[in-house]
Order: structure tokens, then C-alpha cells, then sequence
């Protein structure tokens, strides 16, 4: 055993990066300390850069000890606490800017780098973004080129920042293979949890007029869904999350939940697809139109909907099946007196209207056909900023604004329908939806949200009725992007298919950047599934996808250290020495000694030469030749060319050929 | 098997393991073409900073996972994968190494002995930051790819005769300080000859204690005549270098004067009476140095040692070996 000799002092030149390191470590925690922590950190790296560089005195001891309390009465008064991740975080910054200060070993240089490594830790409570993430792998870098650099000053910012890549690049397979393979826990140890950033503002469970065009500039994606092949057209998107049966005749609500009684006959083809809504409040879990079956962890509800059975804070994934076209049962009588409630008697003019349908057609069917007709009909406008309307809102926009989302008309509709004597309820939920090539996945967003109308009729059962493709029919067809940008360009929302087709291509820069952000929002989703949210479910997953089946915390880390020799094996294993001359003369030399002439332990090039060619003297031009070039080019100055011709010589030395000839003939 | 006999041969075992332990770090003799510090040559343990680096890390892994944190379950694990291949790094920095020993030139007592080392780095990675430690010091040197350095260990010497370099190891903490790699102990072949040290200069050739005068018995040995120049030759007085040619840049010369009187003189120890050995040797050893300087054809006569006068550095060099191994054990 040695013992550990004494670390040298540092020579405070040496230490100068560490300025760079701690600015860099700080940089994703200044926006979230008080100002006042983040300016005395600065000032005390500020204060050591000018020690390191200029030489700058160091506190004096004294100094340091009244620093260090007064940091910690500051921060007891600030927060009123010492525990608690802020009041934590804040001490950690102001102590490591402090040991910034007292650098009088090598050993105290090296351990205020290892405290700038928690002060990175730190940055991660409040973020673990991608864009964090990248920049922590630089982050460690320059920790690690700044270690390099105490222990070796004299090296070239060049040399150190190419061996401090490439120990992150070697260590970077470990630390994946430690990162998926190591067990996760089920639960935290403590009770100390993130607060939540607060839930998204997506879809609400009530309908009133504007509800639903208030989320049409948010591009806050609302659930991702997976197909097996390719997605169903646009128009086939309907995303039901909530059916809302009550009104008091401007708010639509849910109501008291109904049992859930309503069969369900499927006509066409099903489609499997899952389903990962964004981590809410809402148990909500989308589904497309009409959903037959689901998994058993999710509550039916009423209409064809599910949600699961608390608020999901993380990413799951449910397995849905649809069924695109159908028929439902018989209405039960509770149903049909909620389908059929209307918030107040409806008004002369509204009954009239649904009275002139009736009269002429007696079906209900073409009741329906007669109102999608008149919203096509009559001047109605789709806007994304429809006029504000008052007491009575059904009324106002039917006959006098006429100005309407898809909530005012489905809406609406529905009052009409209700008018009418036909059950009718609304559907909220969300249309359409962006393909994401990138990752395989159809993307929908806040903005995609959407209402619509459903029918119960004779002999069909419950039916979709979307009026809104009775104005717009841009809306279904190109999604929500496309009615935005006609609204952008002063289009009327309900133009002409071609119109719109023009109006929605995009010109090559926005197509591209919005493929961007396509491949923007996979990768931060791909993060987020394994680095923020890579949970023990997430974990055992992973391990089924690889095989690993019997999984227990023993045997993780057991084929965590057999991996771990692995690779120190293949690291260790002796590396070819990109030496091309060496190995030219080794291979020399190998000939030589199968022709018995064996190059002693410490035998020159020179002394080799001399013996070998006094052995075997027809040899002897050749051993000249290239014992003359191996020593100009490992001790002279070779000329061009010199390495080609030593090759080439040591290729057709042969001192086994004669004898091999020789063999035959004796 | 009685008790004692059990304890009797697990007592051989542990002691033949101990000893084989004992063989196997044992310090390792260079051979005149110098070893390559293999693998069981090597040893390698963390340093204190690394043990710290090893707690931050958990720190950052009880973080990630008390916050079920990703990112500082990365993090801890990246610092850890850091950690493991700094394993490597330090380790081959030292690894293959090629050390031998080059000549340790003779000194007088009390001058610094400079054993040389060479350390030759076949392969194709620069090795940084070695440090050679010695109980004298510690140097630190790099050895790029593909070249050699020379690095000399200094040893203060006390004694005359023969002077064996300590043991040394090569040590490095390089990349990241983390770990720490050392040699087995390096036994230096050969040692380095230590001559006594010279008795001060102001001390002249004597005329009669320990000098027999062959020629005329001259009093004092004057520079009397310049007798022309001859090349400078290590161990010539400053004094009587020519400076003006020095100067002209024609090189160094030292001018020559002819003694009229002494042309030979005997060395002896027994005229030396009435002092202790080791003064008498230095005495001795500052009269060769004298003498060659002087250009006086000089002998030297010990109890057993008969060494015809003679001029030169190898007869300065016979004679001064003679006098460092003097009655050595």
C-alpha cells in the first residue's frame, strides 16, 4: 500500500475555470432565486475570477466565517426556514459562491467543482426540460475539463477540452445503460413532493359561447393517440370526451350522471389505437367516436365516454377500440326526458321556425336534414371571434347575430332538435388532429377542441350531427389550422374547398418550421416519457420490451456490474498502437525470429542488423536497407516517401523462402 | 490433528501467503532495458477528493430518487459513468510505461547524486502530470506520445562510496484527481559512486605531508610560466579559463602553466598521520583535484593501494574511486 501523498496547493491560475464553471451552473437557476442570492453568488465568482486571474487578495478567514453566518441569517429571514428546497437551494448557492473564496489547496479547488455539481442538481427541481437536460451534459463537461485543468495547468485548452469530451462520450453507454437498468422506486421516501406547476388550461367540462374558441390559440397538446396503421381521415376525428345534457340556456353541464345503459351495434370496421392524454386534473380520456370497448382500469360513462378513475398526473397509455360506424339501443325514459329538457319554453319565432321543418317533413331525420340546411342556407358565419351575446343566447345568434364558434352551433342545433321533440345532447370533445411523422403519432392539441350535437333517431339510435360542417365544412376536413389560417388571411371560414386549399398551403418556410415544431414536440415528449416520467411502470415496461421479465432489484444490479466489467474490459483491451512504423518493424522482426533470429530484450535496431546479417549474410542488403529506414524515420529526419519504402521492403522480406525451397529438395 | 498443529499450519500458510504477498510488492528491480509497468505493477485507489466525489454523487442520486427526478438520476449516474472511466484514464496513464534506468554520473560527498530515468511512452495516448516520488521529492513530468523523458531523482548524498538510489514510484492522479495510480516500488539498477568529499580549496598541495617530490622539492607550487592553452576539460578552475577567447566566442580553453619545479608527486595516506580517515581522504581527493588541475602528474599510495602517478581524467577518476571505496564495506 502507498500512501496517499499530500495534494499539492493549487496554484490559483489553475483554478480560473472554475469562474466559467460556476456561471454556467448558476445560468438555469436565475430566474427562479431571489435576486439578491443570485447577486451575491456572481459577485463572490466575480471576486475569485479576479483572485485567480489579477490576483486578488482572499478573504481573510474572519471574513469568510461572518460571510458564511450572515448568508445563513439572510436566508432564515428571507424564507423563515432553513428546510424546504428554496431556503435549501438558496444556502447551497450562497455557500459554494463562498467556498469559491477560500481556495488554499488543490483539495478545496477540487471540492468547490463537486459543489458546483449540486448546484446544478439544484436547477433540476425546477425543470427537467430537454433543453435542460442538453444543456447539463455540457454543464458536466466543463466540470470535468475544469478538474482536468486543476490537476494539469499546463495543458492546452484544446488538449483538455478533447479529453474532457471524450470521457463524457465513453462514460455517456454506462450511464444510459445505469439510468434504465437501475430500480426505480414506487414512491418517493419522503413526503417531499414538487408542487404542481398547475394544471393545463384545456378543455372545460362545461359548454357556454365561448368556452370552446378560447382555446383555439393554445397549442398546448391535449392527448397523443397512436394508431395501428394509418389514422382515419381527418373528418373521422371526433375525439368524444364529455356529453353534456343539461342547459340552463346559455350553460351546458353534464348533469346528474345517468346510468349507463345504452347498447351499441357496430356496422364497420374497428380501429385499435391507444390513447396517452397530457398529465391533468381531468380524468378525462379521449376517445374516438364511438368507443366499444376500453380497459377495465376506466370508468364507463354514460354517452360513450371514459375517464379514468382519478386525475392522471402522469403519462399512461389506454388501449382503445372504436367503431367508426354504428347503431345504439333504445332509449330508457330517464334519457329521453334529459334529451328532450329544454331550459325554458322556447321563444315564437324559434318554435316557429321548428314547427315550418316539421309541417312540411314529418321524419325526424329531416328535421335534421331541414336545420343543417338552414345554418348552410341562411347568412351564418363560422368566426373564431363571434360577437357577445346576452340573455338569451340560442335566440340572439339564431335569428339576429348569426355569428358563431362550433359551440354556438352545436348549441344551438341541439336547442332546435329539442324544440323539435327529437332527443338531442351535446358532445364535447376534440376534432381532428396533427400527424406527427416523427414519432408515428397523431397529436391533438387544445386548440383542436370542438363541439357537436348528437340525434336520437328511430332507427339509428344516437347519430352525430355536427352543424358546424354544415358552415364550415373547412373545419372538418382541414382541421383547426386550416380555419386559422383562412381567419389569418380575412377569409371567410366557410370559403370554397379549392379557396381553401390554397389558403392552407403553407409556403415552404412555415411548412418547414412547423415540421420543426412536429419533431420539436416528439423529442420533448420522448424525454418527458424517459427522462421526467421514467417511473417503475415505465421502467418494467422497458424491461418487458428487452426481455426482462423476471425483473428484481438483485439481479439489476447484478447485470448492472457484469456490464460495468464489460466495458472496463473493452476499454482496457490492449489497443493496436496506430504506431505505423513501430508495427512495420515488429512485423520485421516477427520474420526474423521465425527464421531463428530473435531480437534480444533490449537489442537496438542496430545490434539486431549486425547479428542477423553475420546469420544469414544473403539476407544482408535487405536488413540494411531496412534497418537504414526504420532508423531514419524513428530517430532521423525521413525523408518522403521513407514510410511507403520501408513497407514495401518489409513486405517482400522473406528470410523463411529459401529454406522453404530448400525442404523439398533434401 | 491436535489444536496446536491445526493452528501450527495455518500459521505456515498465512505466513507463506504473506510472503508471496510480500514477493508480489515487492519493489521491482529494473533491468538495463527497463521494464514496462504492466498491469500487476500498477495500483489504484480513489483519492480523498474522490471519496467526496463519491458522496456528491449519492447525494444526487438520493435527490433523484426522493423527487423521482430523471434528470438527477441522470446526472448521478453520468457522474458515476465519469467516475468509472476516470478509473481507466488514471490507470493507463501509467499503464506500459516503459522505465530504464540511465547512468548515474559520480559525485562528491555531500552533493546532490542524479540517478536518471527514462520513461518512454510507446503508445499513441500523451501521459500527463506523472509524478516520480522518491523519500526525497517528488517531480512532475509528462511523456508525450511516442517520445521519452528524462527525469532525474535527486539524492543528497553524506557518505562516500556507493550510493544506491531509493526505491522510487511513479504516481499520477491525472485526469480528474479522482483516483490515484502508483507503481510498485522501482528499484534503480546500479548506485552512484560517491567520492569524499574535497577537503576545501584553500588547502595547497603540501610540500612534505603525504608528497613525495621526485623532481625538485619545490616549496610551493606557483603558476610560474604560461605554457599555452589547452581545451576546457570539466573540473579546470574557473580561474585560469581564458576568458578573452571565451568571450570571442572561440570557445573555452584553459591556459596551461609550466611548474618549474614539481613533476611528479606520490599521494600518500601514511604521511597523513594525526588525522581521522575520512579527513585524510578528503584531503587526499582535494589533492588529485588539485593536482589534475595543475597538470602535476600525481600517484596515490593507501594501505593496499598502489596507483602509479599519472595525469588525466581517467587516472583522476581511478584515483578517486579508490579513495570513495576506502576500506567500504
Amino acid at each position: 500500500m502507498s500512501r496517499e501523498p499530500p495534494a499539492p496547493s493549487a496554484s490559483p491560475q489553475a483554478a480560473d475555470w472554475l469562474a466559467g464553471v460556476a456561471v454556467v451552473v448558476i445560468a438555469p437557476l436565475l430566474g427562479e432565486l431571489p435576486i439578491w442570492i443570485s447577486a451575491a453568488y456572481l459577485a463572490a465568482v466575480g471576486w475569485h475570477y479576479l483572485h485567480t486571474r489579477f490576483g486578488w487578495p482572499q478573504l481573510r478567514r474572519w471574513l469568510r466565517w461572518v460571510l458564511a453566518l450572515a448568508a445563513v441569517a439572510a436566508v432564515l429571514r428571507y424564507y423563515g426556514t432553513l428546510l424546504g428546497r428554496e431556503p435549501g437551494i438558496s444556502l447551497l448557492v450562497l455557500l459554494t459562491g463562498l467556498k469559491l473564496l477560500e481556495l488554499r489547496s488543490l483539495r478545496d479547488a477540487v471540492l468547490a467543482a463537486l459543489l458546483l455539481l449540486l448546484v446544478l442538481l439544484g436547477g433540476f427541481l425546477y425543470s427537467s426540460s430537454l433543453v435542460l437536460g442538453a444543456y447539463t451534459l455540457v454543464a458536466v463537461v466543463a466540470v470535468t475539463a475544469a478538474l482536468m485543468r486543476l490537476q494539469h495547468p499546463g495543458l492546452s485548452l484544446r488538449a483538455i477540452a478533447r479529453s474532457s469530451a471524450v470521457i463524457v462520450l465513453q462514460a455517456l453507454p454506462l450511464m444510459v445503460v445505469a439510468y434504465l437498468l437501475f430500480p426505480r422506486l414506487p414512491d418517493a421516501f419522503w413526503a417531499f413532493q414538487v408542487s404542481d406547476s398547475g394544471g393545463t388550461s384545456g378543455l372545460s367540462d362545461r359548454m357556454e359561447p365561448g368556452s370552446v374558441s378560447a382555446l383555439t390559440l393554445s397549442d398546448e397538446v391535449a392527448f397523443r393517440a397512436y394508431f395501428d396503421g394509418p389514422p382515419p381521415p381527418n373528418r373521422d376525428l371526433y375525439w368524444r370526451v364529455r356529453v353534456l345534457w343539461d342547459s340552463d340556456g346559455r350553460t351546458w353541464t353534464e348533469g346528474p350522471p345517468l346510468a349507463e345503459r345504452a347498447t351499441l351495434r357496430r356496422l364497420g370496421e374497428l380501429r385499435s389505437y391507444r390513447v396517452m392524454p397530457e398529465p391533468s386534473k381531468r380524468p378525462w380520456v379521449p376517445a374516438l367516436d364511438v368507443p366499444v370497448s376500453a380497459p377495465a382500469e376506466l370508468r364507463r360513462r354514460a354517452g360513450f365516454v371514459y375517464e379514468a378513475r382519478r386525475a392522471q398526473r402522469e403519462h399512461r397509455s389506454y388501449e382503445l377500440v372504436s367503431a367508426t360506424r354504428y347503431r345504439t339501443g333504445a332509449l330508457d325514459p330517464e334519457e329521453r326526458r334529459r334529451a328532450l329538457a329544454l331550459a325554458h319554453p322556447p321563444s315564437a319565432r324559434l318554435q316557429a321556425l321548428v314547427d315550418s321543418w316539421r309541417t312540411e317533413r314529418a321524419a325526424d331525420a329531416d328535421v335534421v336534414r331541414a336545420a343543417l340546411a338552414h345554418f348552410n342556407r341562411e347568412p351564418f358565419v363560422y368566426t373564431l371571434n363571434p360577437p357577445l351575446l346576452g340573455r338569451n343566447p340560442v335566440d340572439e345568434f339564431l335569428f339576429e347575430t348569426r355569428r358563431g364558434f362550433c359551440e354556438h352551433y352545436a348549441a344551438a342545433f341541439v336547442t332546435l332538435m329539442r324544440a323539435a321533440g327529437i332527443p338531442a345532447r351535446v358532445v364535447i370533445g376534440y376534432q381532428g388532429g396533427v400527424y406527427n411523422d416523427a414519432g408515428d403519432y397523431l397529436m391533438v392539441r387544445q386548440s383542436d377542441a370542438h363541439a357537436w350535437a348528437e340525434v336520437w333517431l328511430a332507427e339509428r339510435g344516437w347519430t352525430r350531427v355536427d352543424p358546424t360542417a354544415a358552415i364550415a365544412p373547412s373545419r372538418i376536413e382541414y382541421g383547426i389550422d386550416g380555419v386559422r389560417r383562412l381567419s389569418s388571411q380575412g377569409l371567410p371560414l366557410n370559403a370554397a374547398a379549392d379557396a381553401v386549399l390554397r389558403a392552407i398551403e403553407l409556403p415552404w418556410l412555415d411548412r418547414a418550421w412547423f415540421r420543426t415544431r412536429l419533431a420539436w414536440d416528439y423529442l420533448n415528449f420522448s424525454w418527458y416519457r424517459w427522462v421526467s416520467n421514467y417511473t417503475l411502470e415505465r421502467q418494467r415496461e422497458f424491461l418487458e420490451l428487452i426481455g426482462l421479465t423476471e425483473y428484481s432489484v438483485p439481479a439489476m444490479f447484478a447485470i448492472l456490474l457484469q456490464l460495468l466489467f464489460l466495458y472496463a474490459l473493452l476499454q482496457l483491451r490492449r489497443r493496436r498502437s496506430r504506431d505505423a512504423v513501430q508495427d512495420l518493424y515488429e512485423r520485421y522482426c516477427r520474420k526474423l525470429a521465425r527464421a531463428g533470429i530473435a531480437r534480444a530484450a533490449a537489442e537496438g535496431p542496430l545490434a539486431l542488423a549486425e547479428r542477423a546479417r553475420a546469420r544469414r549474410p544473403d539476407l544482408a542488403p535487405a536488413i540494411d536497407r531496412i534497418t537504414a529506414h526504420y532508423v531514419a524515420l524513428r530517430y532521423g529526419r525521413p525523408g518522403r516517401g521513407e514510410l511507403r519504402a520501408l513497407a514495401r521492403l518489409v513486405r517482400r522480406f522473406r528470410p523463411m523462402s529459401p529454406r522453404r525451397r530448400l525442404v523439398p529438395r533434401s | 490433528m491436535s489444536a496446536n498443529a491445526t493452528r501450527g499450519l495455518r500459521g505456515v500458510a498465512a505466513a507463506r501467503l504473506l510472503g508471496r504477498v510480500a514477493v508480489r510488492h515487492a519493489p521491482l528491480s529494473l533491468p538495463g532495458g527497463g521494464i514496462r509497468l504492466r498491469r500487476r505493477a500498477l495500483y489504484i485507489l480513489p483519492t480523498r477528493e474522490g471519496l467526496y466525489y463519491g458522496a456528491i454523487v449519492f447525494v444526487v442520486l438520493f435527490a433523484g430518487i426522493n423527487y423521482a427526478n430523471g434528470l438527477a438520476y441522470a446526472l448521478a449516474f453520468m457522474l458515476a459513468a465519469i467516475g468509472v472511466v476516470a478509473i481507466l484514464h488514471t490507470h493507463r496513464n501509467l499503464a506500459s510505461l516503459r522505465v530504464a534506468a540511465g547512468p548515474a554520473p559520480p559525485v562528491f560527498a555531500g552533493d546532490i547524486a542524479r540517478f536518471t530515468l527514462v520513461v518512454r511512452n510507446d503508445s499513441d495516448v500523451p501521459r500527463s502530470a506523472i509524478e516520480l516520488s522518491g523519500p526525497t521529492g517528488t517531480r512532475r513530468f509528462d511523456v508525450p506520445a511516442g517520445g521519452e523523458t528524462v527525469v532525474m531523482l535527486e539524492v543528497t548524498t553524506a557518505q562516500r562510496g556507493y550510493i544506491a538510489a531509493p526505491p522510487v514510484r511513479l504516481r499520477t492522479r491525472f485526469p480528474l484527481g479522482l483516483w490515484h495510480a502508483w507503481s510498485r516500488p522501482l528499484a534503480l539498477p546500479g548506485a552512484c559512486l560517491v567520492y569524499p568529499k574535497p577537503a576545501p580549496e584553500d588547502r595547497p598541495l603540501p610540500d612534505r605531508a603525504g608528497v613525495h617530490c621526485t623532481g625538485t622539492p619545490s616549496a610551493r607550487l606557483e603558476d610560474d610560466d604560461f605554457a599555452g592553452l589547452r581545451e576546457y576539460r570539466y573540473g579546470d578552475s574557473l580561474q585560469r579559463v581564458a576568458w578573452k577567447k571565451a568571450a570571442s566566442g572561440q570557445g573555452w580553453y584553459t591556459k596551461q602553466f609550466a611548474s618549474a619545479g614539481a613533476k611528479e608527486i606520490v599521494l600518500d595516506w601514511h604521511l597523513l598521520t594525526g588525522y581521522a580517515t575520512e579527513e585524510r581522504l578528503s584531503l587526499l581527493c582535494r589533492w588529485v583535484l588539485t593536482a589534475e588541475q595543475q597538470r602535476i602528474s600525481y600517484g596515490l599510495r593507501l594501505p593496499g593501494v598502489r596507483i602509479a602517478p599519472g595525469l588525466g581524467p581517467a587516472h583522476r577518476d581511478r584515483c578517486l574511486e579508490r579513495l570513495a571505496l576506502f576500506e567500504a564495506t
